[in-house]
């Protein structure tokens, strides 16, 4: 499912570890590993700080658990996500 | 055990949504009809725009009065409160918000001129009342979030149980503001139909505002008895910065404290005033802590938000108001709102306005940080003395196990060594010198203040030898996390009031550095945060006082500001007018006095006035004397000569213009009075007698002293 061509990818990283002030460089997030409770730390304010970031950077909500809980697995599955979104709703 | 001495409530006053005094919240609770609308103080567009708020309305003609909202909710419910009668000597009030929301609008405006910010700090709203109602005395305000005005009833309690006052104002007051409505919102725990507090579907909370007071004696004369004050208990979860701990432990331990406090048996409890908000998160916990302190079967309760919404800071008071309104009425109020009760809490709250005998009631608050405070609020008893002896600067001395201090220099070593060496610390705290005191995954998200408050913290903690956790902690900060507050309104302005970051918004307010603190060092002790301008230190060297003298084993005392480049000079006029902007601060650990060793601190008093000096002056070595930029040289130059001849040592230009440098100065001092000599002049000034005085000048003087 990995795909490292996906330009979302390198961008969703770099802004996951700046808007968490995450202590790693963005090419080290693994982009198939779950955001939330694994290795990242990332608590439930955290999830909350991507929640507004989606949809300030990307005009996607996360509005219901089903679709954090999509959002949220991986950057793969954020990146899915976001395209997904985006294209059933053009803004 | 000996009876403690009872506290009265002899006036109570309030303001919320729905009801503009006592009596209109009377028919308010027999009656229960609920108003939310979005909010019109302010205006929000886009997703915003249809969200509900619990505002109060009518409560003065809106003229063009410059003072901020919560200001003007505190006045109203104070002047209900105090009557007709003799005056408070003391205040003690609990508010977050300030004149935040005058703020936020001059903010967006672009405004530049500090005037425009002058009612910001939270001190400026007691000093209102102060002002209004001829205080005299020692004028108190903490910042603990949601639960800041019962925790002020609290610290009144202690003061009142002490004979350090007789007659305390003591309160809350908030109002809505941008900064709570749309931090509520980013958290997402905004009701979008209003709260349904301990529905199944209840889906968050409805942000409110007003103010409630109750009028606290220790011998009531002239005003009828409408109440005792019997008991309270403080808490921290040291658990989340936001979230409560999900069994509700130290809101257990908050109640038990409470109920214990009061000398009353859980059995014997008539209504319990949830905190119920309306969460999914606080509704579960708060239940599970009901289960485990009550058992089975759970006394008659609700809450009621769903009624008046959630006033923040001042829920604390209003519900305190209610709770007297309860025991004088015989009535259980409604838990308003309510549809299928969620049947995972395990209550049975109150559906209807009830009449039944109510002799005591159970007031719950709870805040970020995992700040609890709970009150015991019963039926009137008579007056049949003795009360306590009044003796306002009656406090015992505390002798420091540990301290630490921040400025340019370093840390407190480094700082006494630059000013052996004729140096000034005056100047920011390096990043480099608190950056690695606590490990980096701990404050990965916490900006400037809480990382210097927790270098503070642990490093006096260390230096106290103590292994357990201290069992009273106070901070005192003047501004509070501005880097936190100006970031959020930042991006809430630049994003059209659409999006703001929830970190910065639970990391805005005021009592967030000591939530912190307490996570850092396991700490479930009683936390208090002071903001009362450059009084904020010596308020918080009271509180522990208070808590130390009452059987506590150690009390951790923190006092920091940090410097934010655009708030910080609109802010405080120190840091306009200086030609140095610093920041800093200093920590220490007290205990008893023993025979051990060490330097002494004696918390003296506060007042408007300069009188109660007199009775201490002539003992020292030297006077350090702290002068904030918004009062300046008259006031020191009275002082001088009342204090004369005995030299008066100012220090802001060697340790820095901030709020809180009477903390460091204090830090510097503990060390002289054991060496024997101050180095805060151009030479040392030697200190036979090794004892010296602080005195924190501005609006109020607050004193301390320190001797070996």
């Amino acid at each position: 499912m990995t795909e490292p061509t996906d330009p979302l990818i390198p961008e969703l990283a770099r802004k996951l570890v700046e808007t968490l002030g995450l202590d790693m460089a963005p090419e080290s997030v693994d982009p198939a590993a779950p955001l939330i409770g694994a290795g990242l730390g990332i608590d439930s304010i955290d999830t909350l700080e991507l929640v507004v970031m989606i949809d300030k950077d990307y005009g996607v909500k996360i509005d219901d658990r089903a679709a954090g809980v999509e959002a949220l697995s991986s950057l793969n599955g954020l990146a899915a996500f976001i395209r997904r979104r985006r294209s059933a709703s053009p803004t | 055990m000996k009876p403690r001495p009872r506290v009265f409530v002899t006036g109570i006053g309030v303001v919320c949504a729905g009801a503009n005094n006592v009596a209109e919240l009377r028919s308010l609770l027999t009656a229960p009809r609920r108003d939310f609308h979005p909010p019109t103080v302010f205006a929000c567009q886009g997703e915003a725009a249809n969200l509900l708020a619990a505002e109060v309305s009518g409560f003065e003609p809106e003229a063009a009065n410059p003072l901020p909202r919560t200001h003007r909710l505190a006045l109203k419910a104070a002047r209900e409160a105090v009557g007709t009668g003799s005056a408070p000597d003391t205040i003690v009030l609990g508010t977050t918000t300030g004149g935040i929301l005058t703020t936020e609008t001059a903010l967006k405006a672009g405004i530049t001129s500090p005037d425009a910010y002058r009612y910001h700090g939270l001190d400026t709203v007691a000093l209102h009342l102060a002002q209004a109602l001829h205080v005299r005395g020692p004028v108190l305000t903490l910042s603990t979030a949601c639960s800041s005005a019962a925790a002020a009833m609290s610290v009144a309690q202690a003061l009142l149980r002490a004979g350090l006052a007789r007659r305390v104002l003591a309160g809350g007051a908030d109002s809505l503001c941008r900064l709570t409505f749309h931090g509520f919102r980013a958290l997402q725990l905004l009701a979008p139909s209003g709260c349904t507090p301990l529905d199944a579907n209840r889906d968050g909370m409805t942000v409110g505002e007003g103010a409630g007071f109750l009028l606290l004696e220790s011998s009531p004369s002239e005003r009828p008895i409408l109440a005792l004050l019997s008991g309270s208990g403080l808490s921290c979860d040291a658990y989340h910065a936001s979230s409560p701990h999900p069994e509700g432990a130290g809101a257990a331990q908050a109640m038990r404290r409470a109920l214990e406090d009061a000398g009353v048996e859980p059995a014997a409890v008539d209504y319990v005033n949830l905190h119920g908000t309306g969460t999914i998160n606080n509704d579960a916990a708060e239940a599970n802590a009901i289960r485990r302190v009550f058992g089975s079967p759970l006394p008659p309760l609700s809450s009621t938000k769903g009624l008046a919404g959630h006033p923040l800071a001042a829920a604390g008071a209003i519900e305190a108001v209610i709770s007297i309104v309860a025991l004088g009425e015989g009535l259980l109020p409604a838990n308003t709102g309510l549809g299928t009760v969620d049947p995972g809490l395990g209550l049975a709250p109150v559906r209807e306005p009830t009449r039944a005998r109510v002799s005591t009631v159970l007031s719950n608050s709870f805040g970020f940080g995992g700040n609890n405070a709970c009150l015991v609020l019963q039926a009137p008893a008579p007056f049949d003395g003795p009360a306590p002896a009044f003796a306002p600067s009656s406090l015992p001395a505390f002798r420091v196990a540990g301290s630490a201090c921040l400025t340019a220099k370093g840390g407190l070593d480094d700082t006494w060594n630059a000013l052996g060496a004729g140096q000034s610390a005056a100047g920011f705290v390096p990043d480099a010198v608190f950056s690695k005191v606590v490990q980096a995954a701990f404050v990965r998200r916490l900006k400037r203040l809480p990382r210097l408050v927790l270098a503070l913290a642990q490093t006096a903690h260390a230096a106290s030898g103590q292994s357990a956790a201290p069992e009273f902690v106070a901070l005192g900060t003047a501004w509070g996390p501005l880097a936190e507050t100006q970031d959020f309104l930042r991006k809430l302005f630049e994003t059209d009031e659409q999006f703001s970051s929830p970190t910065d918004f639970i990391g805005s307010v005021h009592n967030a550095p000591a939530g912190h603190v307490a996570l850092l060092l396991g700490a479930t002790a009683p936390n208090l945060t002071f903001s009362a301008a450059d009084r904020s230190f010596v308020q918080a060297i009271l509180a522990a006082s208070l808590g130390l003298a009452s059987g506590k084993a150690s009390a951790l005392v923190m006092a920091a500001e940090a410097h934010e480049a655009r708030l910080s000079p609109l802010l405080d006029p120190a840091a306009a007018t200086s030609p140095l902007a610093s920041d800093g601060g200093a920590a220490f650990v007290l205990v008893p006095d023993d025979t051990a060793p060490g330097a002494r601190l004696r918390w003296l008093g506060e007042s408007g006035g300069t009188e109660f000096l007199h009775e201490f002056t002539g003992r020292y070595d030297a006077i350090l004397v702290s002068t904030p930029a918004s009062h300046g040289t008259d006031q020191l130059g009275n002082l001088a000569e009342a204090m004369s001849p005995f030299p008066l040592v100012t220090f802001r230009d060697r340790l820095g213009q901030h709020a809180s440098v009477g903390a460091t100065a204090t830090a510097i001092a503990a060390r002289a009075v054991i060496e024997g000599y101050l180095p805060l002049a151009a030479s040392p000034i030697p200190l036979p007698r090794k004892r010296v005085l602080l005195l924190e000048l501005g609006p109020r003087i607050a004193a301390i002293e320190v001797f070996a």
